[in-house]
């Protein structure tokens, strides 16, 4: 159908010039007294210390952490929301979130402190967390049950979270040191953020890769797809590990940043349909764009001050979906 | 031993009777609180302190509480008070007194701080009268501390307390550098928050000739500023900048910092005119105890 190739290509045109531009505005705005004139002084080689300080050592950094983590999140929700066959479902309900919070405040806890942690062990958190809820359902023979993996993760993120408010309302010392993880945020993040996450995306990334041809079969059906030769086993549980290593490395990277895992994937299916070969690539664009959008917005809106973008990611999500939900026909999975 | 310092404490009271022969009872005082003007009778025995600043007052005048609150950012009477407190029962922490845990203790006079809410007022003067010091956080701390120093029946002691600080304060600017900037900040790694310079500590600094800086003193509502964006981290540069930091390992919280290259940028930092020091004392507590370590700290920076 070379109609709706075309619409596929100009969907992902479009994406990639809104990233391109949101990508500029992370770079030219922020909370402090360099405006747009200086900025962009400073991006085309002026000499202004402060600016470029600014803008190479400061809005740089956190636009390629916006870029990693969107990317991550908004793969992360459409493989989840295919492979569970529940537009509802989020990265968050996997335990993924809540393990990695669980992990750290429990290192914090236990004597470590929060920069010397490596990144290891909010992915090792993550990844424990949702092995967890597989190994739940997988013990009681329902692990092929989408509904009830979700709901199985719900409830260990319910409990992974409450054991995370104990040990905060425990130590208080804790609490002061955790709000990060609590929270996510992407200012301010250990210079060797990047380099660490690194690997995680492009496993999770490669991974996802591999699974999305079985994963659009088994769309149209558990025996089409065992006709197609896939199996379908193996594909939930790679597609899985994929939602784990990039939930994981999101969260590890930038902390717990809720609903753009959720709304991304209804944004894609909105402008490609359902077949998830064209979300996923389309949502690898969109992700960063929502993120980095609310995170700009986190440094306007209290000038000179700064709200964590997780707080906003929210306030920027929830309009977006209220926006498609009320528009047309839920496109479907 | 007890019954010397309580013979002693009566003797006292009776002296001070017959000299002034003015109050029906012994040692009777009226005190101006925050729930109005407060009478109260003899030295209390067992006091409750809710608060590093009423713990700070009363171990300052010699008095032992029987109870207190663990202080904000620890699980534990404050590390500067620790000594001096003992074994003292803790009745829960500053964002939860434990009321039971209270009774059980069967004050006969509870030191509050200012911000007690109304519910817990209404309930702790149930069981015995309870003290809320005038305004906020803000007010002068002399007139808090020695509000309770007059609920101990010490006033006199507090009043001399007061000028101690006072005379060191004095004595100690005469050899300071005049007209330095200095701000207290509290680090996170998102980006810190600046102290405002009207508080406790504000107020010290104010005596001893150091300026704030201006973003501290905008902050004339709220204790701190907001999480400060680290684009505007030039905001909370000063000559001096000191760090308070809840964590007892102060040294973390400045190598956390050292890392983030928006703070290795600032000027006091390049000169190395950064110093860490208790959060406890420096952010959330007031009194005689506090003010004395607060001047030693600035003293050990400056001086040395």
């Amino acid at each position: 159908m070379p109609a709706s190739r075309l619409t596929v290509a100009k969907a992902l045109g479009f994406a990639a010039l809104c990233l391109l531009l949101l990508c500029g505005a992370s770079l030219l705005l922020g909370a402090g007294d360099i405006g747009i004139l200086p900025s962009f002084h400073a991006l085309l080689g002026g000499q202004d210390d402060d600016a470029r300080f600014i803008v190479f050592e400061l809005r740089w950094v956190r636009t390629e952490l916006a870029l990693l983590v969107g990317v991550a999140l908004g793969a992360a929700g459409v493989l989840l929301q295919a492979v569970t066959r529940n537009p509802l479902a989020e990265p968050g309900l996997l335990g993924v979130s809540a393990g990695a919070s669980f992990a750290v405040v429990l290192a914090i806890n236990l004597g470590a402190s929060a920069a010397s942690l490596h990144l290891g062990v909010a992915m090792l958190g993550a990844l424990l967390g949702c092995l967890l809820v597989l190994l739940v359902t997988r013990l009681r023979g329902v692990g092929d049950d989408p509904v009830r993996l979700v709901l199985a993760g719900a409830a260990f993120s319910g409990m992974l979270g409450a054991l995370s408010s104990l040990l905060l309302l425990w130590d208080q010392r804790t609490a002061d040191e955790m709000r990060f993880w609590v929270i996510g945020a992407l200012a301010g993040r250990p210079l060797d953020t990047l380099e660490w996450s690194m690997p995680g995306l492009l496993a999770g990334v490669l991974l996802a890769l591999i699974v999305v041809r079985p994963l659009a079969a088994l769309a149209l059906g558990e025996r089409v797809a065992s006709g197609l030769g896939h199996h379908t086993q193996l594909t939930r549980l790679g597609t899985l590990l994929a939602v784990a290593i990039l939930v994981g490395t999101a969260t590890a990277a930038a902390g717990p940043i809720a609903f753009i895992g959720l709304i991304v994937p209804y944004i894609a299916r909105r402008l490609v349909g359902s077949d998830i070969r064209r979300t996923l690539a389309l949502s690898m664009l969109l992700g960063p764009c929502v993120l980095l959008l609310a995170d700009v917005i986190s440094r306007l809106l209290v000038q000179p001050y700064e709200l964590p973008v997780g707080v906003v990611s929210a306030f920027v999500g929830a309009p977006i979906l209220i926006a498609v939900v009320r528009n047309h026909r839920l496109p479907t999975l | 031993m007890s019954i010397p310092a309580f013979v002693q404490r009566t003797a006292l009271a009776f002296a001070t009777t017959l000299l002034f022969n003015l109050p029906l009872q012994a040692s009777e005082r009226t005190l101006d609180s925050a729930n109005g003007p407060l009478t109260l009778s003899g030295t209390p025995q067992r006091v409750v302190a809710l608060g590093d600043s009423a713990l700070d007052a009363a171990l300052s005048l010699g008095v032992q509480p029987v109870g207190t609150l663990a202080s904000r950012g620890g699980n534990d009477v404050p590390d500067y008070l620790k000594a001096k407190a003992g074994a003292i029962t803790l009745v829960g922490s500053v964002r939860e007194p434990n009321l039971e845990a209270i009774l059980r203790l069967q004050p006969d006079l509870v030191l509050a701080s200012s911000e007690l809410s109304p519910e817990l007022y209404a309930k702790l003067s149930l069981m015995a009268p309870t003290v809320v010091p005038k305004g906020n956080s803000f007010e002068d701390w002399r007139i808090t501390y020695a509000t309770y120093a007059q609920a101990l029946d010490k006033a006199q002691q507090g009043q001399q307390r007061i000028a101690e600080i006072d005379a060191r304060s004095a004595a100690l600017r005469q050899r300071l550098p005049q007209g330095q900037a200095i701000s207290v900040v509290r680090w996170n790694p998102q980006g810190p928050v600046i102290m405002s310079s009207h508080l406790f500590v504000g107020q010290l600094l104010a005596d001893l000739g150091l300026r704030p800086n201006a973003l501290a003193a905008a902050q004339e509502k709220k204790p701190h500023s907001d999480v400060l964006s680290l684009e505007n981290l030039s905001r909370i540069n000063a000559d001096w900048i000191f760090l308070a930091t809840l964590n007892p390992d102060g040294r973390k919280a400045l190598d956390d910092a050292r890392k983030q290259p928006a703070f290795t940028r600032l000027k006091a930092v390049a000169e190395d005119q950064v110093m860490t020091v208790d959060g406890q004392i420096w952010s959330s507590s007031s009194g005689y105890l506090a003010a004395q370590q607060v001047l030693d700290d600035v003293e050990k920076a400056l001086l040395d």
